[in-house]
């Protein structure tokens, strides 16, 4: 089993076949080949398990996916209804502003900001 | 491999029932104990299952299996110190008889070795119980072939004078 040639590379790996048969014995797997029979088939059911595990997950990210795509749109939708009614309700300020005032309703002008000048001017005479 | 990588579990069972064996060698030499190699190779068979769609067919499965199994075997080691000095030791009743038991010497040989450090454990079993070569352990345990070498020299040296002490007292 072991590589002569591998250890004679090395000027101080001597081999030692007492000490190697004693490890052999020591970590030697399990010569029974019930026992190996038993792994495989205890390895096959955790990767099985894992399987359902996966499958499990798999389903509720669909949805989740499904569920995402759902709120997106309901975003969308909702932001437009939003804007519109937005829309209206400007157009309708500005058009209840911009109407023309009937006979019975007070006219008021517009007049622009006073200059400093005329401000002190105003101030000192009263008017 | 390819009824494997498409996920066919039969395919799959097969390459464990081929690579088992030697994947519990590997786990073996790098873990303390039975029941830890066994837990590291059905974890790394898990690993592999997993990933074995990222499994390159010009690559050797041994070798690319073997590199999972001494991760796992690792992370196992871990998680014995992280639990070992969280419990109070305990014995653990094991279907498994180890050979090891069988004669004191064995025992006390087994005990020496156990007291090596790590690296050198795993080198000494994967070399001179496996057959390994330097360049294997090397890429396996990702250290220079020249500390694999001088690695094999110190574990081979501390055990034989155990064994000739063991010997002697016997």
């Amino acid at each position: 089993m072991s590589d002569m040639s591998d250890d004679a590379r090395g000027p101080a790996l001597v081999r030692d076949d007492a000490l190697t048969n004693e490890l052999r014995a020591i970590v030697a797997p399990p010569a029974d080949p019930s026992y190996w029979d038993g792994l495989e088939r205890r390895i096959m059911a955790r990767i099985a398990r894992g399987q359902e595990g996966a499958r499990w997950w798999a389903l509720p990210e669909r949805v989740y996916q499904i569920g995402l795509m759902a709120a997106g749109l309901i975003l969308i939708l909702a932001g437009s209804v939003y804007l519109r009614a937005r829309a209206v309700e400007t157009r309708m300020a500005y058009e209840s502003v911009i109407e023309t005032p009937g006979d019975d309703q007070p006219v008021f002008a517009r007049r622009g900001p006073l200059d400093e000048r005329r401000a002190t001017l105003r101030a000192a005479t009263g008017h | 491999m390819i009824a494997a990588q498409r996920g066919e579990s039969e395919a799959f069972s097969e390459l464990v029932r081929r690579h088992q064996r030697r994947a519990y060698v590997v786990a073996r030499s790098i873990v303390v104990n039975h029941e830890d190699a066994e837990d590291a190779v059905q974890e790394a068979f898990l690993h592999a299952y997993k990933a074995i769609a990222r499994f390159l067919p010009d690559q050797a499965f041994g070798a690319w299996l073997h590199r999972i199994v001494a991760n796992a075997a690792l992370d196992v080691t871990r998680r014995r110190k992280v639990r070992d000095a969280d419990e109070l030791p305990e014995t653990v009743a094991s279907p498994f008889r180890d050979p090891a038991e069988s004669s004191e010497l064995r025992t006390r040989l087994k005990e020496a070795l156990d007291t090596l450090p790590a690296r050198q454990r795993s080198v000494i079993v994967l070399h001179d119980v496996e057959g390994f070569k330097h360049s294997e352990i090397g890429k396996l345990l990702e250290i220079p072939e020249g500390t694999a070498r001088s690695d094999l020299h110190y574990a081979r040296s501390h055990l034989r004078r155990v064994l000739g002490e063991l010997r002697s007292g016997l």
